[in-house]
């Protein structure tokens, strides 16, 4: 058996670690125009809205210290407490209609072959048009004089007319989520639908087998099949729903007297109408701690659960 | 949606409008023309009158600047120059949409000051005496008023005679009418704020300035009086009984799903009554009237009347769309100046631009004479009756500071709705006041003639 001399092996190994090095180093090249890019436009402005927070800055003059104060007038303020409560509203909601809605459109679809490529057309399509196009369209129809009320109101259904949805106060919120969901379930329905078919179709022949029915399988095989898809959009459901802003801001501007006001309206308005842009940075500061406390809770969930995206 | 214009949108886009330029290195000054100047049009032939003959007139015969145009949004220009300004880009010529933007401004010393030039130029002798007080802070002259503008009383002259309506001058006229229009299937006053939520301050500032009267805001706004004294606190609580009995854009909820184009929409079909708003409309009204717009309707304007026996008939409450001023930054004053006195320095010119384009001119002293022969009976005898009258009031967003406006409207949105009683309204209206007056934002309110 022929050693080999002294010197002779490590040679390749050497040529593998420059290699090596070197597409780390080209990975990190590569990287680098994309991390200027979210230090620029994302880390930077992040860390200056904290700094802004803490001070009176009115977006003209130099910005005063004025320690916690933009927080502790949080705490008093109506408009902040509305527009918070406002938000956990739509949260709600929306962790429930359109997440049931987009659940329930994708099972049905997996369960037709016919048709298929047509409804999933049909529930998608309002996703594609531009916000200020539908809310528009959504503003006419409501609209008690000459939208289905007012129609209805023609064919004797009175009432019908007296409904001004995005004029009263008590209803305007939830209309608004409606025409919102009236885009978005859709979305959410090809999510699912293209989680579900990813489940192994010899579980539910087996489940089928063992006598289980529609709600059994459902409940047993799709929901944990689609688990990281559900888990990432019921976060992604917190996360921008704390960011609604579009429908709101065409729809309502935050009226009528501040009955549908969510944060980032009440931010907008404070820190481009009030000129207070410190108190704004504050807004926007407890708006990325929501965030980041759904983001924490599913990363617990994650490495607690086990549960994986 | 085309026509939902803003008042600011459109008191901006009167007249003489804001300043050109590309964001600082985008252009302006940089792309090689000597002055940088934002502007917004509600129309392109309004721009391209504008152009014409203002800026390219002036080029023409200025040797020492040239102005290059770069014309922005109307809904957004007001915002991008806050931001240019924030950031230290801002155009040579610095819009405002009003004074109290040019306060801010000048606090911070963002804008020049203008006094050497002002009495170089005469502008004291040019301006009306109200608008010439108004363009200083702290006593110094920061901007030049490039557009006016008032409320004023809109009407149907085919509807008035269909119903034998005279416009009301007094309270009692105007409550008759409202209850006779309400009675026949009409809306007494058009009103909303869809689309536009600062809307309801063109309502709130004209009724306070019916209720109140001039002599009282002007003590309101110069802290010799209170937001909450009991006369303010009386007109805001009549202006909400209005509402309630659905005078006011048929009643609370429509109210808030109505919008400006609806309003004069009604008003040319004979279902709206009356409508309280400003000048700015005389340049787009003719969309909704006669024979651009597919009906033989015709539009007149009556001043406002009086809701108080303290308060005489016809009072003009006044606004300024535009101010403009010279920034900071800005390399080439006299140049600029020149173009900032081209604007306001010949009647001739900016009542040419009225009678072309109805955009409201500057506040300066004109003669019945100057105006063309084309002008519209309508804008001519507006223009004429103001600098005539004594009765000139104050608007809410060319008076008040910007955060005390912006309660001003965003509050009274929940008195309409019930939320808030009139009494704690003012009180905060009171409080937000008293912050502003004490940070020396408030503009400089002139003192009034009314008896």
């Amino acid at each position: 058996m022929t050693l080999p001399a002294l010197g002779t092996r490590p040679a390749p190994r050497r040529r593998t670690a420059r290699a090596s090095r070197g597409r780390r180093l080209a990975g990190l090249l590569f990287l680098l125009p994309l991390f200027t890019v979210n230090i620029l436009v994302i880390a930077g402005p992040a860390v200056m809205s904290v700094f802004y927070s803490f001070t009176d800055w009115d977006g003209l003059n130099a910005p005063g210290f004025v320690g916690l104060d933009n927080y502790v007038r949080l705490a008093g303020d109506d408009s902040f407490r509305t527009a918070l409560r406002n938000n956990l509203l739509w949260t709600v909601f929306f962790l429930t209609v359109p997440m049931g809605m987009g659940l329930l459109g994708a099972y049905l679809l997996t369960r037709i072959r016919r048709g298929q490529l047509l409804f999933r057309l049909l529930f998608f399509v309002p996703y594609v048009v531009a916000t200020v196009v539908s809310a528009s369209i959504w503003r006419q129809l409501l609209n008690p004089s000459v939208g289905i009320g007012g129609v209805l109101g023609d064919f004797g259904v009175p009432w019908a007319a007296d409904i001004n949805a995005l004029g009263d106060g008590d209803l305007a919120l939830g209309a608004i989520a409606l025409i919102n969901n009236w885009q978005w379930w859709g979305f959410l329905m090809l999510l699912f639908l293209a989680a579900m078919r990813s489940v192994d179709p010899s579980l539910y022949e087996a489940a089928r087998l063992d006598g289980a029915g529609r709600w059994r399988e459902f409940w047993h095989i799709t929901l944990p099949g689609i688990r990281p898809t559900f888990v990432f959009l019921f976060l992604m459901t917190i996360i921008w729903s704390f960011l609604v802003f579009d429908y709101v801001y065409i729809l309502t501007q935050g009226g009528p007297g501040g009955a549908t006001e969510v944060l980032s309206t009440l931010l907008y308005r404070s820190a481009f109408t009030e000129q207070q842009a410190g108190y704004g940075s504050a807004i926007g500061v407890v708006l990325a701690l929501i965030s980041a406390t759904a983001v924490t809770g599913y990363l617990v969930l994650r490495r607690r659960a086990g549960w994986d995206v | 949606m085309s026509h939902q214009l803003s008042r600011r949108s459109l008191l901006h886009g009167g007249a003489v409008l804001a300043g050109a330029s590309l964001l600082g290195g985008c252009g302006g000054a940089g792309s090689g023309a000597d002055v940088s100047y934002w502007a917004a049009f509600p129309s392109k032939p309004t721009e391209k009158y504008f152009r014409e003959h203002y800026v390219d007139a002036f080029n023409k015969t200025s040797d020492s600047a040239q102005v290059s145009m770069s014309v922005k949004q109307l809904t957004n220009l007001a915002q991008l120059t806050d931001t240019a300004v924030s950031a230290g880009r801002a155009p040579d010529i610095v819009y405002s949409p009003g004074p109290s933007a040019v306060a801010g401004y000048a606090k911070s010393f963002k804008i020049r000051e203008l006094g050497d030039y002002a009495s170089d130029f005469k502008w004291k002798d040019a301006l009306l005496p109200w608008a010439y007080q108004l363009s200083q802070v702290d006593n110094k002259i920061f901007s030049v008023p490039t557009s006016y503008g008032s409320m004023v009383l809109y009407y149907n002259p085919a509807t008035f005679e269909k119903y034998g309506w005279e416009p009301p001058t007094t309270k009692q006229e105007f409550e008759d009418l409202c209850a006779d229009a309400k009675s026949e299937g009409l809306i007494p006053v058009g009103a909303g704020n869809s689309g536009y939520k600062a809307q309801t301050e063109w309502y709130l500032t004209a009724f306070l300035n019916m209720a109140v009267g001039p002599n009282r805001l002007y003590e309101v706004l110069t802290s010799s009086r209170d937001f909450d004294d009991e006369a303010i606190v009386d007109a805001v609580s009549l202006m909400k009984s209005q509402m309630d009995k659905g005078w006011w854009g048929g009643g609370t909820k429509d109210y808030f799903t109505t919008t400006d184009p609806d309003v004069l929409t009604g008003l040319a079909k004979g279902d709206v009554a009356m409508y309280i708003s400003g000048t700015w409309s005389f340049g787009s009204i003719a969309t909704f009237f006669g024979k651009d717009a597919g009906n033989d309707a015709d539009w007149d304007w009556a001043p406002l009347p009086s809701l108080s026996s303290d308060v005489d008939p016809g009072v003009f409450p006044l606004a300024i769309g535009t101010s403009l001023a010279l920034s900071a930054d800005e390399k080439k004053g006299d140049g600029a100046v020149a173009f900032l006195d081209f604007l306001i320095n010949d009647p001739g010119r900016a009542l040419g631009y009225l009678a072309a384009t109805g955009e409201n001119p500057p506040p300066i002293k004109v003669e019945s004479g100057d105006f063309p022969d084309d002008t519209d009976k309508r804008s001519e005898r507006l223009y004429n009756a103001i600098p005539k009258s004594t009765n000139l009031g104050y608007t809410s967003w060319t008076f008040l500071p910007p955060r005390s406006n912006s309660f001003f409207y965003e509050e009274f949105d929940k008195v309409i709705t019930g939320d808030l009683p009139p009494k704690e309204y003012c009180s905060g209206l009171a409080g937000q006041f008293t912050q502003e007056t004490g940070e020396g934002v408030v503009p400089n309110a002139f003192t009034p003639e009314a008896d």
